[in-house]
């Protein structure tokens, strides 16, 4: 097996990036790096830099203001790199679809590898995401 | 409601006909409607001596025509008294708040934004809230734009 | 802002043409802070404007949606206001729901800010402690309401769940290891010398700029003014249940900390007593969907502060105007006082001090007016090149 593919299906570093959501999305994310679900046994690590990143997770439904600079985080992060669209607003920017300042879904913006509903979805589906994006990855 | 009713009667003797109408629907609410060109004597009055000090927000309503700017301004953060003022909507402008309340400083800049207001005054109405890509003259909270024409005026973009 | 000319300095790898959009613009004199100049359009939606497109039903979940941190307080708000435009009122077992769950949402997010303003300060065995316990609060909310976050409890007319007696118990038993966890913060929180370096005398709010700026919340209790809506303007049961307002004039981040940690334990008060008082009888009442004409300034006090919903209501099943001002926004003006003359190290602590909506505090601009340099730096960037200060 590819040794850099390897190394990266055993931890992930992922950059979080919300795109003008309510927050929820994001509390569920930091709350699964706490002890109670703790993230970081699974060897996945929130990173600051896209430079450094194999995953970028998405909240929100991608506010007018934001889109280029998602856009831009997504193209500095090296291939091979994976999307993970977290919560309702990521999909489908569901209940903000009424709302002018609103691109409604991080898949309208960038190509999207995992999908994880809930609004928002609890830390334990966060992480399920994550997991079954891995697996897809070492396939 | 006697504290409410008392501050009404101060406000009509020192706006006399400056004062259009007041409701005092229930305790702690009281809506006052009044010339727009007595606005800065009003809030001057309203915030100095009837010690309403604290600007919640200032509303902006699409009346059709014309536009309404409410001040919600509160007593010992207790009493609500909600002051309006209409303005055409053709030149819309109302004198600023921000040297009487500088709290209002962003709420101006607000109403600005969304309904095209201008706060004659007012140190830096640079946009707020909206993108810089934003068009120039449309003011999104306005009747007149539906959403499907904002969308495709941002889609542009 | 008067230069010559001026020098982009990109900081990371950003195309110099792009423009982004930033949250706060801080003119610069080497490490002090000269000027602030705000502009949050990071997350507007455009939710006013789909309110009024929206049933007064819909309505409800859009504006348990504006914040993820307090979406209580905005329901609350909501639901009361469209009860008084259609002269209803949540029956009594209702509105002391409403209390019970409003304090339990301040618990929550005053947590989540403690938690975070201890990760502000580089302590993040706090962070990792508070929000472990804030998780008791949030399975409390899983048992009531069905979800951690977003109870969507309340509906026009009351409260769509009841609080059984079965639950009391362990709605207790949860208040009581809260309490002996906060009695340990609020203790720590004085004593622990990493917090009072970082917090101790910074982000200073003089209490008439407080007033002067319509400050509010804990950021204006902070500086001394004892404002606060459930005793000033009293809503759902507010008006029965007797609570202190916690104000201290320290009118610093510490301070700012202090009243945050003693209003949770007040609020265990609240809810332990709201419990043992709680009327019997129906959680809610019929309301009609079409709304007769009128107009309502609904408030309540939300953690972060005074919150306010105008409604204007035109006799259709949709508003005809719904206004909201999140407390953030309120505070934003004092914040800006508060940076004010204070060194560029301590931006992220003070930010971080009025318990705003963190998307919306990311991104700030720079300017050095002596030396003519521009650049823009995220929070973290901030935080890491003063990490070892």
């Amino acid at each position: 097996m590819n040794l850099f593919k390897w190394a990266r299906t055993k931890s992930p570093w992922i950059i979080h990036f919300n795109t003008g959501g309510c927050n929820g999305c994001d509390i569920e994310l930091v709350a699964a790096l706490t002890p109670r679900f703790d993230l970081e046994r699974f060897g996945i690590l929130l990173e600051g830099s896209p430079r450094h990143a194999d995953m970028l997770a998405v909240t929100g439904p991608v506010t007018l203001q934001v889109k280029d600079r998602l856009v831009r985080i997504y193209e500095q992060m090296p291939e091979p790199k994976h999307v993970i669209a977290i919560g309702t607003c990521a999909i489908s920017g569901a209940p903000f679809k009424e709302c002018y300042n609103v691109y409604g879904g991080i898949d309208s913006v960038l190509p999207v590898d995992a999908y994880v509903p809930g609004c928002p979805p609890k830390p334990e589906a966060i992480i399920d995401g994550i997991a079954k994006l891995i697996q897809k990855i070492k396939e | 409601m006697e504290k409410e009713n008392e501050i009404v009667e101060k406000l009509k003797n020192f706006l006399k006909r400056n004062l259009v109408r007041t409701t005092v629907p229930k305790e702690r609410r009281i809506f006052v409607y009044i010339k727009k060109d007595a606005l800065r004597h009003a809030v001057k009055y309203l915030a100095k001596d009837l010690k309403f000090k604290h600007l919640s927000t200032i509303t902006g309503v699409d009346l059709g025509g014309e536009i309404e700017v409410i001040y919600h301004l509160a007593y010992k953060g207790s009493i609500v008294l909600s002051i309006r003022v209409t303005v055409s909507e053709k030149n819309p402008s109302v004198p600023t708040i921000t040297d009487l309340i500088p709290g209002a400083v962003l709420y101006e800049r607000e109403v600005h934004d969304l309904f095209g207001v201008k706060f004659e005054g007012h140190p830096d109405l640079s946009p707020l809230l909206l993108p810089e890509e934003w068009p120039q003259g449309v003011y999104p909270l306005r009747k007149e734009h539906e959403l499907e024409h904002l969308r495709e005026m941002t889609s542009k973009k | 802002m008067s230069h010559g000319s001026i020098i982009k300095v990109p900081f990371g790898p950003q195309h110099p043409a792009l423009k982004e959009p930033e949250n706060f613009l801080f003119e610069v004199d080497g490490e002090i802070v000269v000027d602030v100049k705000p502009r949050i359009g990071y997350n507007h939606r455009g939710i006013e404007k789909a309110f009024e497109l929206r049933t007064y039903i819909q309505n409800i979940y859009l504006a348990e949606r504006i914040c993820g941190i307090c979406s209580d307080a905005h329901t609350t708000c909501y639901t009361q206001a469209i009860e008084e435009l259609l002269g209803v009122e949540a029956p009594p077992r209702a509105r002391y729901i409403r209390v019970i769950i409003a304090e339990l949402e301040r618990i929550q997010s005053h947590a989540l800010w403690v938690g975070i303003a201890a990760h502000e300060i580089g302590f993040d065995t706090l962070f990792m402690y508070v929000w472990r316990d804030r998780e008791t609060v949030l399975d409390l909310f899983e048992m009531i309401s069905g979800n951690r976050i977003h109870y969507a409890m309340n509906t026009i007319g009351g409260v769509r769940r009841d609080i059984h007696a079965a639950m009391v118990s362990k709605i207790k038993k949860g208040l009581d290891f809260l309490e002996k966890r906060l009695r340990y913060y609020l203790n720590a929180v004085q004593t622990e010398q990493t917090i009072l370096k970082r917090a101790a005398g910074v982000g200073i709010l003089k209490p008439k700029d407080a007033v002067d700026l319509c400050a509010v919340g804990p950021t204006s209790r902070a500086s001394g003014i004892k404002n606060d809506v459930r005793a000033d303007d009293p809503y759902a049961a507010y008006d029965e249940i007797p609570f202190h307002v916690i104000a201290r004039d320290g009118c610093d981040v510490l301070t700012r900390i202090l009243v945050r940690c003693e209003e949770m334990l007040e609020s265990l008060e609240i809810i332990s007593y709201a419990l043992d008082r709680m009327p019997e009888g129906i959680v809610r009442v019929k309301a009609p969907v079409k709304v007769p004409q009128g107009e309502v300034v609904s408030r309540v006090e939300a953690p972060r502060g005074e919150l306010i919903h105008y409604a204007k209501s035109n006799g259709t099943t949709k508003p005809e105007r719904y206004k909201v001002r999140s407390p953030t926004l309120g505070n934003i003006p004092a914040l800006c006082k508060m940076l004010l003359g204070g060194y560029v190290a301590d931006i992220p602590i003070v930010l971080a001090g009025i318990d705003p909506c963190f998307a919306c505090m990311d991104r700030m601009a720079f300017v050095d007016v002596k030396k003519n340099k521009e650049w823009n730096w995220t929070m973290q960037q901030l935080r890491r090149k003063y990490a070892k200060k």
